[in-house]
């Protein structure tokens, strides 16, 4: 069975699959009729519609209930370009498909700071709302009656460059941009920026401790999927002919969602396959439509449940997230070698200057002291366990060190400058990385996949150039894969490195977040009990990576319970007890020291051993 | 009586407890004593039914309780306060007591089990309209336990009461579920990091590391001063 | 009756509905962290199903009963098909997938058998034309009576949340569920119940707008979800009073809009109001901030 799908997937992926997709189309309608046509143009636009909340929903994670309204400011933008200021088609479906990215954008502004659910509400009131506009705003939309005389090969009227447009021409022109819009697509979600929008889908605030910002993301999502769903609006104006608000109801995002999920969502083909099944559902089965929404109904309550991949999933694995060519360059070891520069170049050595400095901080919740005037220096090239009771105030450090919380008193240095007060991201980004209790993956991901994610700040190609696939973005792939394969090694995962997250032991999981974290090349890195859960051999892995980082200047912070490990590899501890510190040293005397034993014991040591 | 039988509870793949056997008896406190992550919650969590044991039994006067859901075990006398002072810090005082009492056997009317209450802990008598969120760290332990003792309970469980408390306010505590427990030959087990105060009043006492038993004796046997090296290793 | 204090007491009267709306949502939000996206639907149901059994012969306040009897019970069903299952897997999306397809559902099912036309809906609280004279004013006895009853539930909702034991195990499940069980409260029978709640003060308010607009078509359900939700966020989302400040508000905000400037502006005030509330205070007037637990 898996083999049966291996096959499909490299035959869905291959070029030459494409290609000959794209020219039987091409020539399909010189062997049919007008309606055929009209249908395969509806097709296409239904294969955008679907992308473009794919994108938004099914690898950003950013639900959206109210995407016809999108697609209606492109449609209405476009007509109106062309029809009021005279403007050439192209220049209005170009103008059109930019409005409407706008508009997405403006939306994610509010959209992007609230959870999910919110967003969910506001995007289906943002549908309702574009949609009495076009009922009420006759004297623009033509309310109820409509928009009518847009240019088209319907009517007749659609001339570009000086060239008469007929149905034919018109979806050859749709067909061919469709293409090109799929092939971007493609490429983007393959790229670092495409990879970063699963991350911020699987977990927003890991996504920040490894420097992406989750506010500009959605943002971004947000503005390349309606700039999709608006240039889709824009060439339905012009196909139709014929504007009206009844095509633009919440149905209608309905619709868009239900082939998304239907087809399988976070893959290119999944929405294709959608498109396709359910723009020849309703003309050729009259008893479909009146079962529509119904229908609609079901699938979205069943199929989150049932075939949470869709037909896509069903028939293939998904492609994976990573450029094949470059997967093969570093499989062949010929990826271009250069030298690892730095993200971060930490102090060649020792100078007694510490990386990052804790001064007197204290952070409240409420009544309840967490802190209460900690001060800890961690110096470079050492390591420094944090330890203490439940309750001692070691997860609040590090959540306030790393930006998650803002402290009530006190400073945070970094390098000397205080860095209190700025997001998580913006402190990822400067050098200091952390790890969760709970490790955050993208569970559809690769262990390569997952820790390729941690170099995401040294990736430089602009979001244009990726989706172009240019040459200088290979390269920047291959370069940073082959460091992927470096900080595998380290932490023992090459033997995984191909297979999929949520399919391996939690071993591999907290080695497969501390690995990105590395692949981050922090110059500080705090773990949150790492070794909670691991074997015997998951620990020498783990202290491997450690070790490495200690090697090379970089300071770590372990919070950790597990004392055997701990005693193996820390050079400092430092021990809180309710907020406070009670005790700094090493772990030897750490031992022996009757306020640690009073803290953990509650004993008094009347007498030693 | 309370007995666990090759008890063994998993996280997903994480294993918590792995084969555990013990005994506690009615009208005895029973210390569970073990480091962070040694599996002290995860065994109180287990018998009170909010976590599932993959494998094993937990037998109650004999019946297996392994596959009934938490409400119901509280119904059969089974209390559980547990770790990190857990209250509805929404309500009042007073407030908290009727829930309690309300999903209890409720013997006697509330008014009466109330002032039984407040003849232990006057303090909660004082600030009985006091939303639980207001109450300092040893006032809200009191109303958990007066929780879990309005509900007339045949087993308590107890997980780290003693967490952040003043010596003082723990002795006080101590000694109520301490007399409580001998008046009622309630069954209590005692979870605590803090393993001296814990021996101090418990009749019997059972070291965890790793989600093993590995020490159990008297509590008398477990504070002999060579003993405490013995635990100190198993701590730290 | 004055222009604008007849658009005040109609904001008043419609926002005492947005906020039965708010409730509904509120209650399954308390119990499950689930906001049900075929709210709208159950609306519509109730209001749909009275105008139907009243036609059977029933009489319409059998009519009326049967409505908001038949949208309690499809709400517990909608937790037991979308909500619990989904709890399993996690994340936000599924149950906002699931809770709409049950609103579909139910919209293209009403369509299909009894036709997607307005139906009528019969005057049951006086007649749009009856006044009151209050202190010389004439006002709609109509809009007074709808909102003296979603008033009265309100009430009755805030009574029985912080009165009752079953009130109170409510609030309980809501603050912390491992908690609430092991105190000997049946969580899941608890879930339930709130979703039922939620369905029966869905069919009323369904029924209330109805008998304001005087018709009810399968698709008036949606705007409806998307004013009770505006009015939950404006007050605080869990918020009994805050559900009826930001209901009343909401209300008192759409006439007036709608009388002064257009009825067209009337939705874009909902939304207006619901972006300007999440980007400065999206706890509400009455909500607490909730703290991100890493």
């Amino acid at each position: 069975m898996n083999a049966l799908r291996q096959v499909v997937s490299r035959l869905l992926g291959h070029p030459a699959l494409a290609l000959a997709v794209l020219l039987v189309l091409w020539f399909w309608p010189g062997f049919t009729d007008r309606g055929t046509v009209q249908l395969l143009s509806f097709v296409m636009l239904n294969v955008l519609l679907a992308q473009s909340i794919n994108l938004l929903t099914g690898v950003a994670g950013q639900i959206s209930l109210g995407h016809a309204g999108f697609f209606a400011i492109g449609a209405y933008a476009s007509a109106l370009l062309t029809k009021s200021a005279g403007l050439p088609m192209p220049a209005g479906v170009l103008l059109a498909t930019a409005i409407t990215a706008l508009a997405g954008w403006l939306l994610a502004i509010p959209a992007g700071r609230v959870k999910e659910f919110y967003l969910a509400m506001m995007t289906t009131g943002f549908g309702l709302l574009c949609y009495e506009v076009l009922k009420e705003w006759a004297d623009v939309t033509g309310g109820v009656m409509g928009l009518s005389g847009v240019a088209s090969p319907t009517l007749r009227n659609l001339v570009v460059l000086g060239w008469k447009i007929n149905a034919v021409d018109y979806f050859h022109l749709l067909l061919l941009v469709t293409a090109l819009v799929l092939w971007l697509m493609r490429n983007f979600v393959q790229s670092h920026h495409g990879r970063a929008f699963f991350a911020i889908q699987a977990s927003e605030i890991a996504a920040g401790s490894i420097g992406i910002s989750p506010g500009q993301a959605k943002r971004r999502a947000y503005a390349i999927s309606t700039a999709i769903a608006g240039l889709a609006g824009a060439f339905y104006a012009h196909l139709v002919g014929y504007l009206g608000p009844d095509s633009f109801t919440i149905m209608r995002s309905v619709e868009v969602l239900v082939m998304a999920i239907v087809g399988g969502m976070g893959t290119i083909v999944g929405p294709i396959l959608g498109a396709i099944l359910f723009t020849y559902l309703p003309e050729k089965l009259q008893a479909f439509a009146a079962y529509q929404f119904m229908v609609y109904g079901l699938i979205l309550m069943v199929m989150f449940l049932l075939f949470r991949r869709g037909m896509a999933g069903a028939i293939a694995e998904p492609a994976r997230f990573i450029p094949a060519q470059a997967l093969k360059a570093v499989a062949m070891n010929t990826a271009p070698a250069s030298p690892r520069i730095d993200a971060h170049p930490a102090p060649l050595a020792d100078t007694g200057q510490p990386l990052l400095e804790v001064r007197d901080l204290s952070k409240r919740f409420g009544g309840l002291a967490a802190l209460d005037g900690v001060s800890l220096a961690l110096r470079p090239g050492r390591i420094t366990a944090l330890i203490g009771p439940n309750g001692s105030g070691k997860s609040t450090l590090v959540n306030v060190v790393s930006g998650i919380y803002t402290p009530s008193a006190g400073q945070v240095l970094f390098r000397g400058q205080d860095i209190s007060g700025q997001t998580h991201h913006e402190i990822a980004a400067a050098g200091i990385v952390r790890t969760f209790q709970d490790p955050r993956l993208v569970p559809s991901f690769t262990v390569r996949e997952n820790v390729l994610l941690g170099a995401h700040l040294q990736f430089r190609s602009s979001m244009l150039a990726s989706a172009l696939r240019l040459p200088s973005v290979l390269r920047e792939e291959k370069t940073l894969l082959t460091l992927a394969e470096e900080a595998m090694a380290v932490a023992g995962l090459t033997g995984v490195a191909d297979q999929l997250l949520d399919a391996l032991p939690y071993g591999y999981r907290r080695l497969t977040e501390v690995a990105r974290a590395l692949m981050a090349d922090p110059l500080v890195l705090m773990l949150d009990e790492p070794a909670a859960g691991l074997s015997e051999a998951e620990l020498g892995c783990l202290a491997n990576v450690i070790r490495h980082l200690k090697a090379r200047h970089k300071s770590v912070l372990l919070i950790e319970h597990h004392m055997d490990f701990v005693n193996d590899i820390v050079d400092d501890v430092v021990v809180l007890d309710s907020g406070r510190e009670i005790y700094r040293g090493d772990m030897q005397g750490m031992r022996r020291n009757p306020a640690v034993i009073e803290a953990y014991l509650g004993l008094q040591q009347a007498h030693h051993a | 009586m309370l007995e666990l039988i090759d008890v063994s509870v998993a996280y997903g793949n994480i294993s918590a407890l792995k084969g555990i056997n013990l005994r506690a008896q009615p009208g005895q406190i029973t210390a569970v004593l073990g480091a962070n992550g040694a599996g002290k919650s995860s065994l109180l969590k287990a018998i009170a039914g909010l976590v599932p044991v993959v494998s094993g039994e937990i037998r109650v006067n004999g019946r297996d309780l392994s596959r009934m859901p938490a409400h119901l075990r509280a119904r059969e006398g089974i209390s559980l306060a547990m770790e990190g002072r857990r209250l509805f810090r929404g309500l009042s005082v007073e407030e908290n007591l009727s829930l309690a009492w309300s999903f209890g056997p409720r013997s006697s009317p509330f008014a009466q089990a109330l002032e039984q209450v407040y003849d232990a802990f006057s303090i909660l008598k004082d600030r009985r309209h006091s939303k639980a969120a207001t109450l300092s760290g040893g006032q809200q332990q009191m109303l958990i336990l007066s929780s879990v003792t309005i509900r007339e309970p045949a087993f308590m469980l107890l997980d780290e009461p003693s967490l952040g408390l003043a010596p003082l306010i723990v002795a006080q505590i101590f000694k109520f579920i301490t007399d409580y427990a001998s008046a009622r030959q309630t069954t209590v087990m005692l979870a605590e990091q803090m393993a001296a105060m814990a021996l101090k009043v418990a009749h019997h006492g059972f070291v965890l590391r790793h989600g093993q038993v590995v020490m159990e004796d008297t509590s008398q046997a477990l504070t002999q001063a060579d003993v405490v090296t013995q635990l100190s290793a198993a701590y730290l | 009756m004055g222009f604008a204090a007849g658009l005040i007491l109609g904001g008043i009267s419609v926002g005492s509905v947005y906020a039965l709306i708010a409730l509904g949502l509120n209650l399954t939000f308390l119990t499950t962290r689930t906001l049900n996206f075929g709210q709208g639907s159950l609306m519509m149901l109730g209001a749909v199903a009275a105008v139907l059994f009243a036609g059977l012969g029933m009489g319409l306040y059998a009519g009326l009963l049967a409505g908001v009897v038949l949208a309690g019970l499809v709400a517990g069903l909608t937790e037991a098909i979308a909500i619990r299952p989904i709890a399993r897997i996690g994340g936000s999306m599924g149950w906002v997938v699931t809770t709409l397809g049950v609103g579909i559902f139910l919209q293209g099912f009403v369509a299909k058998y009894f036709g997607s036309q307005a139906l009528a809906f019969p005057s049951f609280l006086f007649s749009p034309r009856d006044h009151i004279s209050v202190a010389g004013v004439r006002l709609s006895a109509q809009y007074l009576v709808i909102f003296a009853i979603a008033l009265a539930l309100v009430i009755a909702f805030e009574l029985f949340l912080k009165r009752t034991a079953w009130g109170r195990a409510l609030q309980a499940v809501a603050m912390d569920p491992d908690l609430a069980s092991v105190m000997g409260i049946p969580v899941r029978k608890v879930v339930t119940l709130s979703f039922i709640g939620s369905g029966v003060l869905a069919g009323i308010a369904g029924m209330l707008v109805a008998q304001i607009t005087g018709t009810v078509d399968s698709a008036f359900g949606f705007n409806l979800l998307i004013f009770g939700f505006v009015a939950a966020v404006l007050g605080g989302i869990g918020n009994t009073w805050g559900a009826l400040l930001g209901g009343v508000f909401l209300g008192v905000a759409e006439k007036l809009v709608g009388g002064y400037i257009s009825t067209a502006a009337e939705q874009g005030i909902a939304f207006a109001l619901l972006m300007i509330a999440l980007a400065v205070r999206p706890e509400g007037l009455l909500g607490e901030k909730e703290i991100v637990k890493v």
